[in-house]
């Protein structure tokens, strides 16, 4: 083993003296998802506040005038606009006004025959304006509902109970806070696959087809060192990076999760995401993880004649794991049976089903065997491969 | 002591215009022994079968059939053990550009079994040795082919190997970092090492080397004194041999 650790050692030096790529694995990541999360963030609440200053433009059809009155006391979060003229989607959607109100004929007459009033409203839900001057309305007419139903209770000597059969009380056994926390489960394998999966594959090139390249591999094989820990040693650094990647992006994540500080994951129930257990099971589920991905950049590093063909051979890779990752954020694949017995996908199943409080021991020891397993198999055949002259002084 | 007896190796390399597999016999039954304290020079063109044969004495490279000992150690069996024994140097190996000669040399006199100062302090003194100690401290991406080459030569020598094997030792090199070497290599000799060095350039095989093989298409023609070489073949210079070589393989 002193070897390997020898090879390490040589790697992490290498490493150190590369202050480039060390800035690009260390600290960018710290700076960028923060960054980013922040400026995004700011626009996101200004754009709230800007949203809220202004009246809401509506254009209104109320030919008995029912509506109106409530729309244009003082105070009104309302703007009445003429409506436009011709298409009137067309006019909400280039955002000329945010909706458009039709108050059917006769309201008058309905309203005193205590019959249901229609309000036909055009609106863009894909636009927060329109949807704030909907809420606004929504807000305004409850209101005026409250007190249209109240005035006709008193008159006819009903109590305010009688039009409230139900009161209902919820209880929160899993709060808003739980949502965000399966929400992040589902979100965060794939967020670890990704940058465990890039930060291996950029080291893990760099030391084997790289040394290749560089004419220094045969150098390092001409020593007394036994091939295999070469490879132990060449596997323990791509895993390191991995790891670290992962973890750096995560820790950047979380840092500019708790900076943002969503209210709901303040206030709520996140006990998973800072339970130390569920955080140390998912940390030991993810060694066995970088492992397999390591083996996989090894082995196609090993083999490969250059840089580009190695980026080439591991496109499969990164596009599955892309592909797994995404599939594994579907809603309601963790009850899809034939998962825990997938390789990758069970890892990322286990560390989702640990977020949601839902963890599974069998399939979570299931992943873990499996995973180490396959990894164990690769690294036996890199070796191999390390041995093979044909991988070696491929032309 | 190195013994090699009728090694044989070959490579498919596929025809790209058929995409058949075509058979090339690199090494066809090569046999030779060196002494301590000799120097062996392994002399013939590009493609002739000298750098394989130096691969597989190295440990890098099995033989198809054959075997070769080095110290009593067999290089096939015992590649690791053989391997403590060699110190190998081919101008295909290139140095880490990032790091120093020292933590270089240090490096790898760890990987070959040394304690860090001790290699330390070894490679510091073969610097001195080859006039590279004021380098000593520079990161080596801006070295020259001659201080590559020269920190190169020390890897090799660093865990005083009894065998020293230099495939094309001064190649690329200028005239005067080149004569540095063959300077070395006669001090390896004195010091009772086995030198095998391979080359192509006929007046420095001349110069230092006490036998020669010549090595031609897998085959070793003739394993004797460069001067019994040439008056075997009737010829002035070693070049001539390979003329003479290349004349026959025509006619054939």
């Amino acid at each position: 083993m002193r070897g390997a650790l020898l090879i390490f050692k040589k790697e992490l030096m290498e490493f150190s003296k590369d202050r480039r790529t060390m800035f690009f694995t260390l600290l960018m990541p710290l700076i960028l998802y923060t960054v980013l999360f922040s400026i995004m963030a700011k626009l996101n609440r200004r754009n709230d506040e800007e949203l809220k200053k202004h009246p809401s433009r509506i254009a209104l059809v109320d030919p008995d005038g029912l509506i109106a009155p409530l729309l244009k006391t003082p105070g009104s979060k309302f703007e009445i606009v003429a409506p436009p003229q011709g298409d009137v989607s067309k006019a909400i959607l280039a955002q000329k006004l945010e909706l458009q109100v039709v108050v059917e004929p006769n309201a008058a007459v309905k309203r005193s025959r205590q019959e249901p009033v229609t309000l036909t409203v055009t609106r863009d839900q894909s636009e927060g304006a329109s949807v704030l001057a909907y809420d606004r309305l929504e807000e305004v007419l409850k209101a005026s509902d409250t007190r249209i139903v109240a005035e006709r209770l008193a008159s006819l000597h009903a109590p305010a109970a009688l039009v409230v059969p139900t009161h209902l009380v919820p209880v929160d056994a899993g709060d808003q806070g739980r949502a965000v926390t399966k929400a992040l489960g589902a979100f965060l394998p794939y967020l670890v696959m990704m940058m465990m999966l890039q930060g291996a594959i950029q080291h893990g090139i760099y030391t084997t087809t790289g040394e290749k390249e560089r004419g220094t591999l045969l150098s390092l094989l001409s020593t007394a060192l036994p091939r295999r820990q070469i490879i132990w040693g060449k596997l323990l650094y791509t895993f390191t990076m991995g790891v670290v990647s992962a973890l750096i992006n995560i820790l950047s994540v979380a840092m500019s999760y708790a900076l943002l500080a969503q209210p709901a994951a303040k206030s709520g129930n996140t006990s998973a995401l800072s339970d130390p257990l569920v955080l140390l099971l998912a940390f030991v589920l993810m060694v066995p993880l970088g492992l397999l991905f390591s083996n996989l950049i090894l082995l196609v590093g090993v083999w490969s004649k250059n840089s580009a063909e190695a980026g080439s051979g591991l496109a499969p890779l990164t596009f599955t794991v892309l592909i797994l990752g995404v599939f594994m954020m579907s809603p309601g694949v963790d009850k899809m049976s034939l998962l825990p017995y997938l390789p990758v996908v069970n890892v990322s199943l286990a560390i989702r089903k640990l977020f949601s409080q839902q963890a599974n021991t069998f399939e979570y020891l299931l992943a873990m065997t499996m995973t180490f397993g396959i990894a164990a198999c690769l690294t036996w055949m890199s070796t191999r491969l390390l041995n093979r002259e044909e991988a070696l002084f491929r032309a | 002591m190195i013994e090699v007896n009728d090694v044989r190796k070959h490579f498919e390399l596929r025809d790209k215009k058929t995409r058949k597999k075509k058979r090339i016999d690199a090494v066809r039954g090569v046999s030779f022994r060196v002494s301590p304290g000799e120097i062996y020079g392994l002399l013939g063109p590009n493609g002739a079968g000298k750098s394989t044969t130096m691969r597989m004495m190295a440990g890098l490279m099995r033989p198809d059939s054959g075997s070769i000992s080095i110290c009593g150690i067999s290089v096939t069996d015992h590649p690791e053990q053989a391997r403590k024994k060699i110190g190998y140097l081919s101008t295909d190996l290139n140095v880490y550009g990032r790091f120093t000669p020292r933590e270089y040399l240090s490096l790898f006199g760890e990987f070959q079994g040394l304690d860090h100062r001790v290699a330390e302090k070894r490679a510091f003194h073969l610097l001195e040795r080859l006039q590279l100690s004021d380098f000593a401290d520079v990161r080596m991406q801006g070295f020259s082919t001659g201080q590559k080459q020269k920190v190169g030569i020390v890897r090799a020598l660093l865990h005083d190997p009894e065998v020293v094997i230099f495939d094309e030792p001064t190649t690329g090199l200028d005239v005067l970092t080149a004569k540095t070497v063959l300077d070395l290599l006669h001090v390896m000799k004195a010091e009772g090492r086995t030198v095998i060095i391979s080359s192509h350039v006929m007046p420095m095989v001349e110069e230092v080397c006490d036998r020669v093989g010549i090595i031609f298409d897998g085959c070793l023609h003739g394993d004797a004194s460069p001067r019994h070489v040439l008056d075997q073949w009737n010829v002035r210079t070693l070049d001539e041999v390979f003329f003479s070589l290349a004349a026959t393989e025509e006619v054939a």
